[in-house]
């Protein structure tokens, strides 16, 4: 009960500190919105003879779902851990019961609480304005456990961001320098076929391509991606970046 | 009293740079000890050397045990520059840092304490700074910690917060808790600390009660005569020639180990000679005659420092009053 006691109090504090900053809600949820209306409804998704955006409009959800499963728990928690360090915060923590697994855990269930609302957004705009349609079966669910382990992996990897910048802003600039060619290059909105075959591997190495695959898979299967190797390998690289991200968070000077 | 905390030769370098050197002391149970130094000079380094929130050399031990295995609520921190979420209320704050404990304090019982229950459902960032600065040592006693360390606690606030906060903390120690605390106020430190440790380049170089520090090292008390810089010469002579320790400003005559029951006999003196004087200011001997004479610093003007206990602005108003 302790634990959970102090988790709560924790995601709490940020919960409403994240509220109260009208701008920080007001883009986050703004920029996906954006991206669909540009990507789904202002460039055509339809068929046409090759290049981009020409596979039909639910092959690109999980692209625009990625604008914030990536890019809000990288700047979000990248920016909190600079801002925790410049206000002496984790001094003052490490000398309560709090450890830092759990600040980190505390900050993820922030997050996975905002993304999760964002990803609604996004879905029903997809689904509202574009030509995409989504097979309403149980498989659908899976979505949700995708969408906690990419948080949970990308909450890591900024909280291993925020250690190693030296200030907000280049918590935030090192975020976007990240996501930028992650978003494009993790089997998101470019179809492998057009990226050169050398590159393909490397596309591998990207977590996001794993909660890409496993996304489409559910949204539309069509396309032939499976399920299970990807949120299993999703699963597997979220509890290791977790990890490392929650030993990176600074408990000394 | 037992040792609540015990420091044995701690050290601790950044770099080229050594912060503390070779620094021990213990402090006891309910005491207050108040850690003084210039900008610098190690003071925020040591305390966390003494919390564990840096790795130093040396040995420390709070209650028996190492500080990184010490029960957490027994300890309370509040940082130098510590800001926590700004746009948490005051109430929030303490509610939030309360609920990483599992018993702590009462949140109102804390807002009341610290003189903020009005401003409870102010936003952090909208409180004014000496709110902010209670604000931040309600937090450090949300756990009703055995052990507060305070860095810098009162900076920015009012002396009326200021003195309001001195009585917690002095109410804080008399029911048991020990309190460690660093001040750039000497006054503050004077007042509050039982002992009293000056730290200068990482080093400890004097521990001890404030009386005792300021018999040893804080000078004689001191009577300074504002006089115009044409009558200066001739102030020294006669005052030399009355048997007084004097020496002289620009336009100030400093005459030493003056008790104020013989201020009198000075301004007869003086007057007997027919010189005119602006004004005369008594001090003794304070914690920050101790500071500036350990520490080697100097003022910039030529007043002598110190708590001015009597000040008289017209020559012709001889009557002195302490």
């Amino acid at each position: 009960m302790s634990r959970i006691r102090r988790i709560r109090a924790e995601a709490t504090a940020g919960w409403h500190s994240f509220l109260r900053r009208r701008t920080a809600v007001f883009f986050t949820f703004f920029f996906p919105v954006i991206l669909v209306v540009i990507f789904g409804a202002l460039v055509r998704t339809q068929p046409t003879e090759g290049g981009l955006f020409a596979e039909p409009a639910a092959y690109y959800i999980p692209g625009y779902l990625a604008t914030v499963v990536l890019f809000t728990p990288l700047s979000r928690v990248g920016s909190e851990v600079a801002r925790y360090r410049d206000g002496n915060r984790f001094e003052k923590l490490a000398t309560t019961p709090l450890t830092r697994a759990e600040w980190l855990l505390a900050q993820t269930l922030v997050n996975i609480a905002i993304i999760g609302l964002a990803s609604l957004l996004i879905l029903g705009l997809v689904v509202a304005i574009t030509a995409a349609t989504l097979p309403v079966t149980i498989e659908l669910l899976w979505l949700i456990p995708l969408i906690v382990l990419g948080v949970i992996l990308f909450c890591g990897v900024g909280a291993i961001l925020g250690r190693l910048s030296d200030s907000q802003d280049g918590a935030v600039a090192a975020s976007n320098t990240i996501a930028l060619p992650l978003l494009f290059l993790s089997d998101t909105f470019i179809p492998l076929e057009l990226l050169p075959t050398w590159f393909i591997p490397a596309i591998e190495l990207s977590p996001l391509t794993y909660f890409s695959r496993g996304v489409r898979a559910v949204t539309f299967p069509a396309a032939g991606d499976t399920l299970f190797p990807s949120i299993a390998i999703l699963a597997g690289l979220a509890g290791v970046i977790f990890a490392i991200g929650a030993y990176a968070i600074p408990q000394t000077d | 009293m037992s040792e609540v905390l015990v420091a044995d030769d701690i050290r601790r370098s950044y770099g080229d740079t050594v912060a503390v050197d070779g620094v021990s002391l213990s402090v006891s149970t309910g005491e207050i000890f108040g850690l003084i130094g210039p900008n610098g000079a190690g003071k925020t380094t040591l305390i966390r050397a003494l919390t564990g929130t840096t790795d130093a050399e040396g040995t420390v031990t709070v209650f028996g045990e190492s500080p990184k295995s010490v029960q957490s609520d027994r300890i309370g921190l509040l940082p130098q520059s510590f800001t926590p979420p700004e746009r948490l209320t005051a109430r929030e704050l303490i509610a939030y840092y309360g609920g990483l404990y599992d018993a702590p304090e009462e949140t109102e019982s804390i807002l009341d304490s610290v003189g903020l229950a009005e401003s409870a459902d102010t936003w952090y960032e909208k409180l004014s700074g000496g709110q902010k600065r209670r604000a931040c040592v309600g937090i450090a006693l949300v756990n009703k910690p055995d052990l507060l360390f305070l860095d810098e606690p009162t900076t920015g606030i009012d002396p009326v917060g200021r003195r309001a906060l001195w009585g917690l903390l002095e109410e804080l120690a008399a029911n048991g808790t020990t309190i460690f605390l660093t001040s750039h106020s000497m006054d503050e430190v004077e007042q509050l600390a039982d002992r009293v440790g000056l730290l200068q380049n990482g080093s400890l170089v004097a521990v001890g009660e404030p009386d005792t520090l300021i018999q040893e090292h804080g000078g004689t008390s001191r009577l300074v005569i504002e006089v115009a810089e044409k009558a200066l010469e001739s102030a020294v002579s006669v005052l030399t020639e009355s048997g007084y320790t004097v020496e002289s400003g620009v336009s100030e005559v400093v005459i030493h180990n003056v008790s104020p029951i013989d201020i009198s006999a000075v301004i007869k003196t003086i007057d007997t000679a027919d010189i005119q004087y602006d004004s005369l200011t008594w001090t003794e001997p304070t914690l920050e005659d101790v500071y500036l004479q350990l520490t080697g610093e100097t003022f910039e003007g030529t007043f002598t420092p110190g708590a001015s206990v009597v000040k008289e602005q017209a020559a012709e108003e001889t009557e002195v009053t302490q």
